[in-house]
């Protein structure tokens, strides 16, 4: 038995839209099965309170433009804050593990932010990450993403961060949003193996994911050795989802988080609300904190229903062994790319959002240092939704910048700050000193969340 | 003329209130007989009425320990369970009391049957408790709240094979979500209900003798409200902890004010304490808790330290000067042995509480024994009282401010409990609450009628009356969690949230009516209300409503608040 925080937050007073997928009544069955249950009562089982995030916990990973402000809501904040408070909990002992079980999601959420993504304005999970790393010092974490979508934001978040082992398992990106999270994509130059993405053929059941699980997630988590585990909990791979193709169950979902023994388990999407949410996080907690869920199984459950297909579990296999093979020659591979790289990396990209229709385009370049992560530079440019065109530029610097890279980042924000220049934003991000600067162009005006 | 009594554990108070002159006329204290709790009532009536014209008499509230004291020393025959629990957690968790039996059969949260029973199987359970000689059955369904129909059914079963049992369901004993504290609140009403409805026509017979057949006579219940007596015959367990709901309606009645407060019930070994949002006392969130189970009990949040006036101050040479919490008699000052708390009050502030002599004599001695400095020794256990007591306060707040919250506005509107006053009963209080109050800032509330604000409570406290109501309007039903009050809707989908109002204040109307509180049920609230759009395939099929309402804790409209 464990002692096991939650917080529920549903929401029940906030929707993206009234028919959206990411409505009011999205937990309101689970909300039923979880308190009808009585598992709240159980001595193991510690409820707590949602808090809001401070505008700082955000700015410690996103650029959001024009501010903060402008990118969230008060629910954002809340399910935000949720994360923290169950991430302070575990982190002061008060729990062995932790589960928020709150909306709205947050793995489509990238550094920059726009506008809303798959559902997603700002990343919890990453939000949450970076509040754990200042506050109590931890270096290394792993995030394993179950939702069924690629979490294209935490990716993007973390990819160079070497220190940030991300792994995701979802349906192929050719099958479904966001269309991304192939094998390929395994990290930038710096960090490089510390992404590994496992696209998983449609109706792939509990045999396949589990098998992924056992030897390729908990292998490579062996030999990572994080210092915490963060599972970011979607649970759209349930058979009864209406967004996705898989065919888990909620004994599966229970199955994986005892394997994987996440410390902190967030809440993703899911929006199958009736057939599948409520099991589904009954499975999740009840695994979570040990208690025995061999009772619980959704009302058409028949096991003959989801046996894997042997051609699916050879293509797992494969799967397997090539990921596990980069993972295991990541060192190598970084020496390479510092070798092959110099000073400085530098990449175009697109990046669309869907919710909003936004196209951003962003010019990125990344200092290569022997002694750090780097620092980056991220030049955006993106027409909201408001009609407004936005160009800014973002310098990042990452929590364990070594001197040099925090003095160059700094004259860099300086040298943007000091000549004229054609953004309408620049914005700096220094986590080595947990202070975070906008500077409005146009008004030549600072505001600073510190 | 109100009569309110409040038989305690160790005294049985009453009170003659007049409500024209809003005073009260008569008090009378005698010593509870525990195993005769029917005849210290009867004492205590007497003695009130003894010079008054009962024509006067307009009501007479009872508060009593008898389910209490049955429940604590497990004295009545226990029920045997027969539970539909379906898949979800393992059943062992719900195997809390001897004798229960699960049966197939699963209901889910829309209230759709997703398992059948099995008839055979029941039939062999029930065969089984009656060869074990239990003559009470609760029948408790997972969801029985969304849908009773398997209760219903294996209720049936039970009454065509074992007529002579006394049947209970979960969805009619207590209707809302959560089944374990269900079938906490099923066996426990099923266990007493015997017992109190021979007391309740106790009760009766010698009310008629006195000729008070045709005053109505109520119950006090946990949640600081009362209830007609026969309609608690089906609701035994609400007069739970009404001893201190009893204190705390006191406690507003002679405050008069609707602000934030602490109400501090300081008697010889234990301080009860309440508190009052806006005038309103706060409830327990998880509901009454009966031998370390939760119920779906309402009751008022009480916190009892084991701290009272009689608390004795020692002296170990290890431990320094402490404070014991085991009573060894009165205070000194009213004749005991021992240097107690209120004597360190007493000789600290001159408050000429009984004789005062004794008190400096008695702590002087403790000065000699310990060697302690005489004002630093008072100091030390006055600060050792005011910790204890700021320390129960902070969790007490801070709890009240960390329940969960659901919806942003609770979380972006954080709570904060901001303390107005301090209000003192009970015997010690006069001693300790205006020190304890003074360091809050505040200003501390101690009326001459506090030591018997419990009867007073009983006395003036009106009827309560809550329900859940749970809207479905794709099914096309309503239910609530009353009774088992439920039925089908008129208008279906197209039913809106005033439609739903009208319903809602339809079933309080005639719920009120039925327990004789129709006068009440205008002042009945919506407490909570929720609505749900339901999408499927982006097309909305349907809506769910949660509404709350409720007759909330007050006075009688034969008083008036702030006039005493
Ligand atoms: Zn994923
Ligand atoms: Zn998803
Ligand atoms: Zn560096």
């Amino acid at each position: 038995m464990k002692n096991t925080g939650v917080i529920f937050f549903p929401a029940f007073d906030w929707a993206i839209s009234p028919t959206h997928p990411e409505r009011e009544e999205r937990l309101l069955y689970t909300r039923d099965q979880i308190f009808e249950e009585g598992i709240m009562d159980l001595p193991n089982i510690h409820e707590f309170k949602p808090r809001l995030a401070q505008k700082k916990d955000i700015a410690r990973v996103h650029f959001c433009v024009p501010n903060v402000e402008a990118q969230i809501t008060d629910a954002h904040l809340v399910s935000a804050g949720s994360a923290l408070v169950i991430a302070d909990a575990v982190m002061n002992g008060e729990v062995d593990n932790g589960f928020s079980i709150a909306r709205p999601p947050g793995h489509h959420a990238m550094t920059v932010a726009h506008g809303n993504r798959g559902f997603c304005n700002i990343n919890n999970e990453a939000i949450m990450i970076e509040y754990i790393r200042k506050k109590y010092g931890i270096r290394k974490i792993a995030v394993v993403d179950t939702d069924v979508h690629h979490g294209d934001g935490s990716q993007e978040i973390f990819y160079d961060d070497p220190d940030i082992l991300f792994i995701s398992f979802h349906q192929d990106g050719r099958t479904l949003y966001p269309g991304s999270g192939f094998v390929y994509e395994l990290g930038g130059p710096m960090a490089w193996g510390s992404t590994i993405n496992i696209p998983l053929l449609p109706e792939t059941t509990d045999e396949g994911i589990l098998r992924v699980l056992d030897h390729l997630v908990l292998p490579v988590l062996k030999e990572f050795e994080p210092e915490l585990i963060v599972n970011s909990a979607g649970q759209d791979n349930h058979y009864t989802d209406p967004l996705a193709n898989m065919r888990f169950t909620a004994h599966g979902y229970a199955e994986l988080n005892r394997r994987l023994a996440p410390d902190i388990a967030v809440l993703e999407g899911g929006y199958s609300v009736e057939t599948a949410l409520p099991y589904v996080n009954m499975a999740l907690l009840m695994a979570m904190a040990g208690i025995d869920y061999s009772n619980l199984r959704e009302p058409d459950y028949k096991p003959e229903r989801f046996k894997e297909n042997p051609r699916n579990i050879e293509y797992i296999d494969q799967l397997v062994s090539h990921q596990l093979f980069n993972f295991r020659s990541r060192q190598q591979h970084i020496e390479e790319n510092r070798q092959k790289y110099g000073r400085e990396f530098s990449e175009q990209r697109n990046i669309y959002y869907d919710t909003d229709g936004i196209s951003e385009d962003q010019s990125r370049r990344l200092r290569v240092c022997r002694a750090c992560p780097g620092w980056r530079r991220i030049d955006s440019s993106a027409r909201h939704r408001t009609g407004k065109m936005y160009h800014v530029f973002c310098i990042s610097v990452p929590t364990f910048a070594c001197p040099d890279c925090q003095k160059e980042a700094m004259d860099a924000y300086k040298d943007m700050a000091a000549y004229q220049n054609n953004f309408d934003f620049v914005y700096l991000q220094d986590r080595a000193n947990d202070r975070y600067i906008a500077l409005d162009v146009a008004k030549g005006r600072e505001e600073v969340y510190e | 003329m109100l009569i309110g009594i409040d038989v305690g554990g160790t005294y049985t108070d009453g009170v003659l209130f007049d409500n024209l002159q809003s005073q009260v006329v008569k008090v009378v204290k005698v010593p509870t007989r525990s195993e005769q709790l029917q005849s210290s009532l009867m004492d205590v009536l007497d003695r009130l009425l003894s010079d008054q014209d009962m024509k006067g008499i307009q009501r007479i509230v009872l508060s009593t320990t008898l389910v209490t004291n049955l429940l604590a020393t497990n004295a009545a025959e226990p029920p045997a369970l027969i539970l539909i629990p379906g898949p979800g957690l393992p059943f062992e968790y719900q195997l809390t009391f001897p004798h229960s039996y699960i049966v197939k059969g699963s209901i889910d949260f829309r209230g759709r049957e997703t398992e059948k029973l099995n008839r055979q199987e029941i039939e062999g359970v029930i065969e089984t408790i009656r060869a074990s000689g239990l003559k009470k059955i609760a029948v408790v369904g997972k969801f029985s709240n969304r849908n009773p129909q398997h209760e219903h059914t294996v209720r049936d079963i039970i009454t065509a094979k074992f007529p002579e049992a006394e049947v209970g369901i979960g969805s009619e004993l207590a209707g809302q979500l959560n089944f374990i504290r269900r079938i906490a609140t099923s066996y426990y009403s099923l266990m007493t209900r015997k017992r109190w409805t021979t007391f309740a026509h106790d009760i009766e017979q010698a009310m008629q003798k006195r000729g008070l057949d045709n005053v109505p006579l109520d119950i006090l219940k946990a949640d600081g409200g009362t209830m007609p007596l026969q309609h608690a015959l089906q609701y035994p367990c609400e007069t739970i902890l009404s001893g201190p709901a009893a204190s705390t309606m006191g406690a507003k009645a002679i405050t008069g004010q609707n602000a934030n407060a602490v109400v501090l019930d300081i008697g010889g070994t234990t301080t009860d304490i309440s508190l009052l949002l806006d005038g309103q006392p706060l409830y327990a969130s998880r509901g009454a808790s009966i031998n370390g189970q939760y119920t779906h009990i309402k009751a008022i949040s009480t916190r009892s330290l084991p701290l009272g006036g009689d608390s004795p101050v020692c002296f170990d040479p290890q431990k320094g000067i402490y404070i014991e919490k085991i009573r060894k008699g009165p205070a000194a000052c009213f004749g005991g042995g021992n240097a107690t708390v209120t004597d360190i009050f007493n000789c600290k502030y001159d408050l000429h509480i009984g004789d005062a002599d004794k008190s400096r004599q008695f702590v002087q001695q403790l000065q000699v024994e310990s060697g302690v400095a005489l004002p630093e020794l008072i100091d030390l256990v006055e600060d050792n009282v005011m910790q204890q007591l700021m320390d129960a306060l902070r969790n007490i707040f801070t709890e009240w401010e960390n329940e969960p919250a659901y919806r942003v506005w609770e979380v972006v509107h954080d709570r904060k409990f901001k303390v107005k006053r301090i209000i003192g009963i009970g015997a010690a209080a006069s001693a300790i609450v205006p020190v304890l109050a003074a360091l809050y800032k505040v200003n501390s509330f101690i009326h001459e009628l506090s030591p018997i604000a419990n009867a007073l409570g009983a006395a003036l406290a009106r009827p309560t009356l809550a329900f859940n109501m749970h809207i479905d309007t794709q099914k096309g039903t309503y239910f609530t969690d009353y009774d088992g009050i439920c039925g089908n809707l008129d208008k279906g989908s197209s039913l809106q949230m005033v439609d739903a109002h009208k319903l809602a204040r339809e079933v309080m109307q005639k719920l009120a009516e039925q327990r004789g509180l129709a006068e009440y049920a205008d002042e009945a609230e919506f407490i909570r209300e929720e609505q749900f759009n339901m999408i499927r395939d982006w097309d909305r099929i349907g809506k769910i409503f949660e509404l709350g309402m409720q007759i909330k804790p007050g006075f009688i409209k034969e008083f008036e608040e702030g006039s005493i």
